[in-house]
């Protein structure tokens, strides 16, 4: 589950033309739709839930050292805008959301929607036998008994986030102080 | 979400579990600062004695031991605080346990009132096997109420009945040898069918 593995690069990641925007708007499209999946692989192998651009333009995401090709600032903030953009407008579906608003410098990369960790977090709590028992926030993203668990080590506002998903469901409630947030599960 | 989430209160109780599990996981995270800590002065320790400062090696493993005193003692208090909230959510579970009998018990109390007590199911047992005894006196005065000879024609229809059934079984095999020549084949079915007509003419008249 952790980065023990190096990360598998996708046979498109060694195609230079790749790395430049591509005119053919068909052509376009299905450069997005790769980069968007690449981006989500890259984050979910690296359990990376926000994604600062200035530092991701030089890692081996958007930077190809064995090509000496790279995606500049302004394509990766197209591409990260195109991927927050809804399917129904001609966008990748919701799997990106800028973090800082207008200032696009760090993006939460959606490879798990907060709507899809709500259901997971349901189901767990479900086959754990945790309906109506009062569990901690930490203990959710910290404890022992999440370790083996998906979301183990995960961004606590992307918890919050799966959480409220679940609160506007009626399926759990939060409550305490800020940063000492409990959960209950319905 | 206000319909919906006014059955799932937070009650007082919740807060309190909240609270003992947030003390809990701050001891946690307690525990791993301190482990963090000596890990670390072993680390200085040895730097020490590569440099030969015997002295400073010393302080780093007393500062150690003393860290790993301290981690002792939070292992027992988080035992201690992990204990209560394990008996504080079973005696949840107890108290909804017991609210369970006592409903139960209840709508059985309910029921037997329902049934009218001991006294009423015994009246009511007591009429029922008078009924069923009245019951089976009038079937036996209807069944002692047949003739003799409705009796024979009842058995004359079972024995009919009988043949009927045994006619149906007794139906001519289908020829598995190769068919014989054409002319042939018209009279043995001819054959075949009378045997089979008088057969069924005994059961006509019965």
């Amino acid at each position: 589950m952790s980065n023990s593995t190096p990360f598998q690069f996708p046979p498109t990641y060694s195609f230079p033309p790749f790395f430049t925007p591509q005119p053919n708007s068909t052509t376009r499209l299905s450069q997005l739709q790769k980069w968007s999946l690449l981006i989500q692989s890259w984050c979910r192998h690296h359990r990376t839930y926000r994604l600062s651009l200035i530092e991701a333009i030089e890692s081996p995401l958007f930077h190809n050292s064995t090509l000496r090709k790279r995606i500049p600032l302004s394509e990766a903030r197209n591409i990260l805008d195109w991927m927050a953009e809804s399917e129904e407008k001609g966008g990748g579906g919701r799997r990106a959301e800028w973090v800082d608003g207008t200032n696009k410098t760090i993006a939460w990369v959606w490879w798990r929607r907060p709507e899809e960790w709500a259901g997971i977090l349901a189901d767990w709590v479900e086959n754990t036998g945790q309906k109506n028992v009062v569990l901690t926030v930490y203990e959710l993203v910290e404890g022992e008994a999440t370790m083996s668990q998906e979301w183990h080590g995960m961004d606590v506002d992307v918890m919050m986030k799966s959480l409220n998903v679940l609160v506007k469901r009626g399926k759990a409630q939060v409550f305490g102080s800020e940063g000492q947030e409990g959960v209950k599960f319905f | 979400m206000g319909n919906t989430n006014s059955s799932h209160k937070i009650s007082a109780q919740d807060r309190a579990i909240l609270d003992l599990k947030i003390q809990r996981d701050k001891l946690r995270q307690y525990r791993k600062r301190i482990t963090d800590l000596t890990d670390r002065e072993t680390e200085i320790a040895k730097e020490c004695l590569a440099r030969d400062d015997r002295k400073r090696a010393l302080l780093a493993l007393r500062r150690k031991k003393y860290q790993e005193s301290l981690l002792i003692k939070s292992e027992k208090e988080l035992d201690q605080l992990e204990q209560l909230i394990n008996q504080v959510e079973f005696s949840l579970v107890q108290k909804d346990v017991l609210f369970g009998l006592q409903q139960g018990t209840q709508v059985l109390q309910a029921i037997n009132k329902e049934m009218g007590g001991i006294e009423g199911v015994e009246k009511l047992m007591g009429e029922t096997e008078e009924a069923r005894a009245y019951q089976e006196e009038i079937s036996q005065m209807l069944s002692g109420n047949l003739s003799n000879q409705d009796e024979d024609e009842v058995e004359d229809e079972l024995a009919a009945l009988q043949r009927e059934t045994q006619r149906l079984q007794n139906l001519p095999h289908a020829p598995k040898s190769k068919l014989p020549e054409r002319s042939n084949e018209g009279e043995s079915q001819e054959i075949q069918y009378q045997g089979g007509k008088a057969k069924a003419q005994p059961a006509i008249p019965a």
